[in-house]
């Protein structure tokens, strides 16, 4: 099918408000154009086709008037039940507008008067107060904020100390290794100073009796001669 | 006297509480309500649930009708919208992913009873409403819709678009498109088959 034509076409042939000679024009063409033509044909197969249609029997049910009406009843009653749903919500709206509106309602000899906005008087009165409100939770925002710090602060400390026992602790075990060490450098020292000494005074001893040697020689040959 | 004027008849009797001329009324126009319902939806249940629906929506407004229109266009026009609410309310949508499913072919079972115990006759009537459920199945709602009104409802496409909110030219092209889009299905079945 290549008709630029068939879409706008059929499109107006199938329809039900066609005039007679705009029919009688497409008829004309839908003669001349194969591809339309098929097109048609295959579309009013398929029209046919949905049109084959078998009506099938209602089942059993309930058509009575009594049935509708009791059905509007409570469909009536629902309604009027979900409005009342809105209450809480209007109720609360209503409020927040009062508060947000500052509504004020004076009942004197006069009479009932509501005021929306307040007076002036009645506004410098909520301004202080909003004011003195303002101080006390600043002071009570402070206060809270010294006492987190302070926690802070006594957190950070017991950390710190925590961590210097452990230091110390640590601390104190080095310096009684090094000074066992020290210790135990001393005793060896002394040791061999000890075996120093001594092979010293042997030396010594051994270089006075070399001495006596040769003076007991001496005098020997001077008694001889 | 007409069956217009007997249905104006008809109306104004229910709505002075006439049981017999209500029952009577609604006799007159269930099968095709139902029927509606049934190519609409793809099951009993819930072309009946439709139908029952849209009665109720009729008894409801029967008051504000004023007879400037056929009482059968005032009838599908709360017929379309109920159908609509109903499509929106996903129940439709769920019969349709059902209908178009890939095994749409094995224990497809629109009509309710053992259809062996049926005699042949009826057999292929049931086969060629299944058909028809299957190839409506295929297009979207407001697709069916028109198609529904214009060729089973003989609906004109003036009636078709105030119902849908549409102009007369997009009713058509709505009825061309989906026209073609059946017939190239029917043709892909054919072809598979």
């Amino acid at each position: 099918m290549s008709c630029p034509k068939t879409e706008h076409l059929l499109q107006e042939y199938l329809a039900d408000d066609l005039t007679a000679v705009a029919r009688d024009e497409i008829e004309k063409h839908l003669l001349d154009c194969a591809g339309c033509h098929s097109e048609l044909e295959t579309l009013l197969m398929t029209q046919a086709s949905l049109r084959g249609w078998q009506e099938q029997r209602v089942p059993h049910w309930n058509r009575s008037l009594n049935l509708f009406q009791h059905e509007q009843r409570s469909a009536a009653n629902a309604r009027v039940w979900s409005a009342w749903q809105w209450l809480p919500t209007a109720a609360s709206c209503a409020m927040l507008a009062i508060l947000l509106l500052n509504v004020s309602v004076l009942n004197d000899e006069q009479g009932f008067s509501i005021s929306i906005g307040g007076r002036s008087e009645a506004k410098a009165g909520l301004d202080a107060a909003i004011s003195a409100l303002q101080t006390q939770q600043r002071a009570e925002l402070q206060e809270l904020v010294t006492r987190v710090e302070d926690r802070l602060d006594s957190n950070s400390v017991s950390l710190l100390r925590a961590v210097m026992e452990q230091t110390q602790q640590t601390t104190a075990e080095n310096f009684e290794q090094l000074y066992a060490y020290f210790e135990q450098q001393r005793l060896l020292d002394l040791q061999d100073m000890r075996v120093g000494y001594e092979e010293l005074v042997n030396s010594d001893y051994e270089t006075i009796r070399s001495l006596q040697q040769l003076a007991t020689f001496v005098s020997y040959e001077g008694n001889v001669r | 006297m007409s069956l217009i004027e007997e249905d104006e008849a008809l109306i104004a009797a229910a709505l002075n509480g006439s049981a017999y001329a209500w029952e009577k009324l609604v006799k007159r126009f269930e099968s095709r309500v139902y029927n509606l319902g049934l190519r609409l939806t793809g099951n009993p249940t819930d072309a009946l649930d439709l139908m029952q629906e849209v009665f109720l929506g009729v008894y409801r407004n029967l008051h504000r009708f004023r007879g400037d229109a056929k009482f059968s266009s005032w009838l599908f026009r709360i017929a379309h919208n109920k159908a609509v609410d109903m499509n929106r309310r996903k129940r439709l949508m769920t019969v349709q992913s059902r209908l178009t499913s890939e095994d749409e072919d094995e224990g497809f079972d629109i009509f309710p009873g053992d259809a062996r115990e049926e005699p042949e006759h009826k057999l292929n009537e049931i086969e060629t409403n299944q058909r028809i459920i299957r190839l409506l199945a295929k297009l979207p709602m407001e697709q069916r819709l028109v198609v529904e009104l214009k060729i089973f409802q003989s609906l004109t496409f003036d009636e078709i678009a105030l119902m849908q909110e549409i102009s007369e030219n997009t009713a058509k092209t709505r009825f061309y498109t989906a026209l073609k889009k059946l017939k190239d299905i029917a043709e892909d079945q054919h072809v598979l088959s």
